[in-house]
């Protein structure tokens, strides 16, 4: 059977495929109830020697929730899960992370426990007897595993990017505005959509904490939990068959491995765009039952509200939504042009607006990528993983990611009745490709696109792993042709055993490629304070020079201390450091005004993101701050067992002066030990 | 309106004056974060639904193809209720502070003092209800058969 190729075979009653009776209409299914829809026992019954049941209409509703013991059996997988999580949290230690970062420092409970609990979520989910509750308890007991274990064992929040959205908001703060190219330079950007950070400003303030960094590490937890809902509800439209629902959410939590749930912008965008969705595909688009624009208005608003939100705070998730949701006007049945066009307009008006100087600054290379698909997804310079770690946590990540690929595309193809039900999924999980040619996006266009296809795609990946799905009318005929009964030890296996490992390998595959970089993204105690320590004594003016920007509190005091990081410079002049590092650094930061200084930082997380993405070696970098040490014409200003900072001397200065270097390396050391990293 | 819908009602603007007495409470303290993230993660979100529930719900939703279970629509429903009360509170702090300091009037209490008015009187406002549907006229014309 072909699909359906044009919008008016579309609109048709879906085609019953080879083998099924006709689906049947929501009327059908209304008369059907009215005229007695099969019990629950003859339902299953129908199901050729008792094979597991292949739909919702196959299960029969959960009885009212029992008592007593039986009734709290699937309590036990989770919460023993949960136990040997803390317990292994408690006997963690991250204090000497290697290339596999989390991966081998995480005791061996946390691996049992994970097991326990997708074994516990697997039997209690297909399980028709337990009531749709407990499927969501493990859910998010997964949740707070993949995403609360950070936030305990580290004590300072992980991502150079965070303390970069950190300093944004702090930025905000200060200035009490939104700022021009002029005052702030490249950081502009975030004045333009300063959605995310604005609310930021305001919690920080209202919470009465110092700033975000307080509490941005639990970041990854709100963000994911802020999914789930608008998640089941896209499920929710499409089928009734809870395993179907909870399984493609566990999916959707294991396969979400790229990162972007960090305190950012596009981590709220996200949770805000799969609103947008959930509503559209529930409320809009062409009814059985003669809808019309009735009502329509109200819910307009509604989304309007949603999408500003987007606008003024992602610069990319507006583009992912109108793409999206122009995909779901090829469907007829969900073919509604409002939603769409509201995108658009709103997303223009800012873009023409306050979003205007950012745009026309960089529409000559946004211009330049279109097409060049290539380049778009190349990861470029510094973004090539050296180190047995590095090459396996990434393979770990593709891996994972190619598994849920390959798992939607069998669940497409052998799913031929849930295909055409959930044909707008089908869409929104394609929809983000063409992006791909579209823009690079800072080489990071690939996870992106990953990103905003993963809610379709984790729904066919879960059906792919479930019994195939039949019509109601197909399960009830009596003389419908049954599949061939697979002999039962073959059908164990592969009924329950096989989706259950798959389900295993994908869920421990979501730790290496998630926290396997943790080397480069953590940031111990000492690395902050001795950062902090530089911008306390930094006049305004000053500029940090530094091999890269993976370090702690990279942008603060960014509206009057500059940056300069080496290594995303020319490779000639890269080169150039390489080979006579003080001297061309000392020139390279001789233009400093006063009363500004030049600084020359370098820490084990400029260390670790070099080393791993394949820039300058351990080797490398130990020369160039040796030849700084060496040479007089830098002043040791704070050292401690994270990293140094030196600054330029002037040249009125007098030559070196040991005991004052020696004093602030300790003293640096001491307030590492004191302040636990806190800001 | 029965006292049970009374007190649902206020609720949430209940909780953003009590976020707002809450500022009282030192920088840091547990209940000043709890009467904060609560409110700003639920309030105006909850208000706002609660004032466009029923021109909302004269809507009817989309659901699965087949359906046996029926309360499986009225628990969808409710889902959506919830995420809209969370989303639209995101929404609402989002563009009330991006509104506040896009003008350079920002301050933290004025985003809490904004969003709990906002709530209140969202609250306080009769239920946006949507127009009946047009009732559909017959289309047999005279002499035609019925």
């Amino acid at each position: 059977m072909r699909p359906p190729a044009t919008p008016r075979e579309r609109s048709a009653p879906e085609p019953a495929p080879e083998g099924t009776a006709a689906p049947v209409t929501p009327d059908d299914a209304a008369a059907e109830r009215t005229a007695g829809a099969p019990a629950p026992g003859a339902s299953e019954a129908s199901s050729p020697g008792h094979d597991p049941v292949t739909d919702r209409s196959d299960l029969p509703p959960a009885p009212p929730a029992g008592r007593g013991p039986r009734a709290a059996r699937p309590a036990v997988p989770l919460l023993a899960a949960l136990a040997l999580w803390l317990y292994a949290v408690r006997h963690t230690d991250v204090s000497r992370l290697d290339d596999f970062g989390l991966v081998t420092a995480l005791h061996p409970a946390f691996w049992a426990g994970l097991a326990v609990l997708t074994a516990g979520f697997w039997r209690t989910v297909r399980d028709p007897l337990r009531p749709g509750g407990w499927a969501a308890a493990y859910v998010f007991g997964l949740l707070v595993m993949e995403r609360a274990t950070q936030a305990l064992l580290y004590p300072t929040p992980l991502y150079a990017w965070a303390w970069k959205h950190d300093g944004v908001v702090d930025h905000l703060l200060t200035a009490g505005g939104l700022q021009s190219a002029d005052q702030v330079g490249d950081m502009a950007v975030y004045d333009q959509w300063p959605g995310f950070f604005a609310a930021q400003a305001a919690l920080v303030r209202l919470l009465g904490v110092e700033s975000a960094a307080m509490y941005m590490a639990w970041w990854p937890l709100v963000s994911s939990l802020l999914l789930v809902l608008p998640l089941l509800l896209i499920y929710r439209t499409f089928t009734e068959d809870r395993r179907l629902i909870w399984t493609g959410v566990w999916l959707f939590c294991v396969a979400n491995w790229v990162g972007q749930d960090y305190f950012s912008p596009q981590s709220v965008a996200f949770a805000l765009h799969l609103g947008v969705l959930a509503v559209v595909l529930r409320r809009y688009g062409r009814p059985g039952g003669g809808r019309g624009r009735h009502g329509q208005a109200v819910w307009t608003v509604v989304l309007s509200v949603l999408v500003v939100t987007i606008v003024v705070s992602h610069q990319l998730t507006p583009g992912m939504l109108v793409v999206s949701l122009l995909a779901l006007c090829l469907v007829r049945r969900h073919r509604a042009w409002v939603p769409a066009a509201t995108t658009v307009v709103i997303f223009l008006a800012w873009c023409l607006t306050a979003a205007l100087p950012f745009l026309s600054a960089a529409l000559p290379d946004m211009i330049r990528s279109v097409g060049d698909v290539g380049g778009n997804v190349a990861t470029g310079y510094g973004a090539t993983p050296t180190g047995t770690g590095a090459v396996a946590t990434s393979w770990a990540a593709r891996l994972l990611s190619g598994t849920v690929l390959l798992l939607a595309a069998a669940g497409v193809w052998r799913q031929r009745v849930l295909r055409h039900r959930a044909m707008p999924l089908l869409l929104i999980a394609a929809a983000p490709l063409p992006m791909l040619a579209a823009s690079g996006y800072g080489s990071e266009m690939l996870f992106r696109v990953l990103l905003f296809m993963l809610p379709g795609v984790a729904f066919f990946a879960a059906a792919a792993l479930l019994p195939e799905v039949r019509t109601l009318a197909a399960g009830a005929r009596p003389d419908a042709p049954a599949a061939a009964p697979a002999p039962a030890s073959r059908r164990g296996v592969i009924g329950a055993g096989g989706p259950l490992l798959v389900l295993l390998a994908t869920t421990l595959a979501f730790v290496p490629s998630y926290s396997g970089k943790d080397r480069i993204n953590y940031f111990p105690p000492a690395e902050v304070a001795l950062v902090q320590r530089l911008f306390d004594e930094a006049p305004e003016g000053s500029t940090v020079v530094a091999a890269n920007r993976n370090y702690p509190l990279a942008y603060a005091s960014y509206g009057t201390v500059g940056h300069y990081w080496f290594l995303e410079d020319d490779r000639r002049h890269v080169d150039a450091i390489v080979r006579d590092p003080a001297a061309t650094l000392a020139a390279d930061m001789a233009g400093v005004e006063r009363p500004g200084r030049a600084y020359f930082l370098l820490t084990q997380g400029q260390f670790a993101n070099s080393e791993m993405n394949g820039q300058l070696t351990k080797a490398q970098l130990n020369r160039i701050r040796e030849s700084v040490a060496d040479s007089p014409r830098f002043r040791l200003v704070a050292e401690n067992g994270a990293g140094v900072v030196y600054a330029l001397r002037r040249e009125d200065e007098d030559g070196p002066a040991g005991g004052t270097a020696e004093a602030d390396a300790a003293e640096a050391d001491a307030a590492g030990a004191e302040t636990g990293g806190a800001r | 309106m029965t006292p049970q819908d009374l007190v649902v009602r206020m609720l949430p603007p209940f909780s953003g004056w009590l976020a707002l007495a809450a500022l009282a409470l030192p920088g840091g303290s547990p209940l000043r974060g709890a009467a904060v993230a609560v409110f700003l993660a639920a309030g105006p979100g909850a208000a706002l639904t609660g004032v466009c529930g029923p021109a909302l719900r004269a809507r009817p939703a989309r659901g699965p193809v087949e359906s046996r279970d029926p309360g499986f629509a009225r628990r969808s429903d409710l889902l959506e209720r919830l995420m809209l009360a969370v989303l639209l509170s995101v929404g609402a702090v989002v563009i009330v502070a991006t509104v506040l300091i896009a003008t350079h009037t920002f301050s933290a209490q004025r985003v809490l003092l904004a969003l709990t008015l906002l709530t209140t009187l969202a609250a306080c406002c009769p239920r946006l209800r949507a127009s009946p549907p047009a009732p559909r006229t017959s289309t047999t014309r005279k002499g035609s058969a019925p």
